[in-house]
């Protein structure tokens, strides 16, 4: 017997199937959906939308452009902006010593390790769009501004120290100053006024770094009694995809022992914990985390938090608070049932990576008493969110109102970023300075007028 | 009635025509996926999650390739293309490359759902695909000709 099924009857058929087939793959592929408002994200009760998962992920980028000769930042009202330094390469974080002196952070990513998988390949393609334009130099270095006139601009720059590994955080406890590596925290004899650190370095303790470091910066703050140090480490895969064992003593806030490098967690689940600071009136330790992807444009806020000792605060499990992450097998019901939310949100994929206290008085009086917020800026939320630096007011101990924009611009007009900001830090004259990695420039945001 | 001098590939390198020379490369790693997510859904290791995606990416490419090639075939001869199994066996193919491009997407989100439950649920319908138009796709060559050069 002959199959019935004649060539010209299914010719009829296979139009249509062919159409709707294509149709559903046009559909499914640009119903991607749009974020809300950053504003119904933003405080201490976010809302949370249901959790949905892509086909296609949005890869949102920001191309680099870079800053044009003049062209600055925005600032708010009663504010003005100066590039402090330039032709940097990658600066990521900024550190005021006693003396006035800056010493600025240039770090970048350790060497990627090998695929794992093809989304690595076109993720590492796509997100190669984002890195600067201009810096290919060696960056991986601490760079001193001294300003030795006293008008706020440095006269002098020099090379600190050179040839670390991805470095990030810095703190100065007496004359021992710590840089934390991506792999280790480091201590140094520093002796103020010298231009370059002369001495090599003493590893304190080592810190979990490759050959897998996905999130690589380690943020780095002193105790008040200078005993402690805290220390960031964030986590080694969005949500697990790295498989849960290399997550050990990752996404954990370490408290390492100054005297012999001895740590323990201090704070767990903080996916991506950075800008480590002590909020001055409670004398509580706050930290800015970046949160999880890939599950929706405005899932899930980052935010920052208050470091309560022994808390988790829900990664990879579940997120602010007890929302269940399916993504994540086997899953721990025990460990959610102890996730607590945290403090403030910051709404979604703005990329929190700095944050400091204004305890200075030379900015205008609405600036004072809260913290700065250094947000690089989203990669996978349509339209962009972040890229720019915020100010939260506090009042007792806590965050009181909205966050509002400080300095912005560094996208331009059609979406590609001039600069994106990172590490923040006030200057001895109580200035704010921006790191910004993608311009290489070092921003200083006084009063206008004064 | 002996039909093979009329169905000679249109697509082929030294009269060896291309599209089977291909076609066993997205079997197999559609049927490795299959397994590999199988595996995953049992242990949860992401080592394979991550065998499945390179499978279905691997069987993915090269599956498009043959059938570009299968393509050539069926549009470049009037007579392949009126052979009773060509049609069913062209559009199922086609249905199975659309399925493992979607399976394809699926498995590129993070860890557990990329597999369970849309993930291997699509890997087992193109496994289930597979035998029929692998059939039909014989047929073509040892009942009907098609490629035969003599």
């Amino acid at each position: 017997m002959r199959p019935r099924m004649t060539a010209a009857r299914v010719s009829h058929l296979a139009p249509c199937l062919t159409a709707l087939l294509l149709a559903g793959t046009a559909i499914t592929l640009s119903g991607c959906n749009e974020g809300g408002d950053p504003k119904a994200e933003t405080g201490a009760n976010p809302t949370l939308p249901a959790l949905v998962q892509y086909l296609l992920p949005p890869m949102n980028v920001a191309h680099v452009v870079g800053w044009k000769q003049g062209e600055t930042p925005t600032v708010a009202p009663g504010l003005k902006i100066e590039a402090l330094a330039t032709d940097l390469q990658h600066p990521r974080s900024l550190y005021t010593l006693p003396n006035g002196d800056v010493l600025v952070v240039e770090s970048k990513a350790p060497p990627a390790p090998a695929p794992r998988r093809p989304k690595d390949i076109v993720m590492a393609w796509v997100e190669s769009w984002a890195t600067s334009g201009g810096s290919t130099g060696p960056s991986n270095r601490i760079t001193l501004l001294r300003d030795t006139n006293g008008d706020g601009v440095p006269d002098a720059k020099s090379i600190y120290i050179d040839h670390l590994n991805s470095p990030f955080g810095v703190a100065l406890v007496g004359n021992d100053l710590y840089v934390a590596n991506t792999d280790a925290i480091v201590r140094y004899p520093y002796r103020p006024g010298e231009p370059e650190m002369k001495a090599q370095g003493t590893t304190l303790t080592e810190l979990p770094g490759g050959p897998i470091d996905h999130h690589w910066t380690k943020s780095l703050v002193a105790s008040k009694d200078g005993s402690l140090l805290y220390v960031g480490v964030g986590s080694n895969s969005n949500i697990t995809e790295n498989g849960i064992e290399a997550e050990k003593n990752r996404a954990d806030i370490l408290e390492v022992n100054r005297d012999n490098g001895r740590w323990r967690i201090f704070a767990s689940g903080l996916r991506n914990p950075n800008g480590l600071s002590f909020e001055p009136q409670s004398g509580a330790l706050w930290t800015v985390v970046n949160e999880r992807d890939e599950i929706g444009p405005d899932l899930v806020p980052d935010y920052m938090t208050s470091v309560k000792d022994g808390a988790f605060y829900g990664w990879p499990y579940s997120y602010y608070g007890q929302h269940v992450d399916p993504r994540v097998m086997p899953q721990r019901p025990d460990l959610v049932a102890k996730a607590i939310p945290p403090d403030y949100a910051l709404s979604s994929h703005v990329a929190p990576l700095g944050m400091v206290f204004y305890t200075g008085n030379a900015l205008p009086q609405s600036y004072r008493g809260g913290a700065f917020v250094g947000e690089h800026g989203s990669w996978n939320r349509t339209p962009l969110n972040g890229y720019k630096v915020v100010y939260v007011p506090f009042s007792e101990g806590k965050p009181d109102g909205m966050a509002q924009d400080v300095v912005t611009g560094f996208l331009n007009s059609d979406n590609q970023a001039r600069g994106r900001p990172v590490g923040l830090a006030v200057d001895k004259t109580g200035a704010l300075l921006i790191a910004d990695d993608v311009g290489n420039t070092v921003w200083r945001v006084t009063a206008a007028g004064g | 009635m002996t039909p093979v001098d009329h169905l000679e590939p249109t697509a082929r390198i030294a009269r060896h025509p291309i599209h089977p020379m291909l076609v066993p490369i997205p079997i197999t790693c559609f049927v490795g996926a299959f397994l590999t997510d199988i595996a995953y859904w049992l242990t949860a290791e992401m080592m394979w999650a991550d065998f499945s995606a390179w499978l279905l990416s691997a069987g993915l490419i090269v599956g498009v390739l043959a059938g570009i090639a299968g393509l050539v075939d069926f549009l470049g001869n009037r007579r392949i293309r009126s052979q009773p199994p060509a049609w069913p066996h062209m559009l199922g193919n086609l249905v199975v490359l659309v399925l493992a491009f979607f399976n394809t997407l699926i498995h590129s989100r993070d860890a557990w759902t990329s597999v369970v439950p849309t993930g291997i649920i699509l890997s087992f319908v193109t496994v289930l695909i597979l035998p029929v138009t692998g059939w039909l796709g014989w047929s073509l060559v040892y009942r009907h000709g098609a490629g035969v050069s003599r």
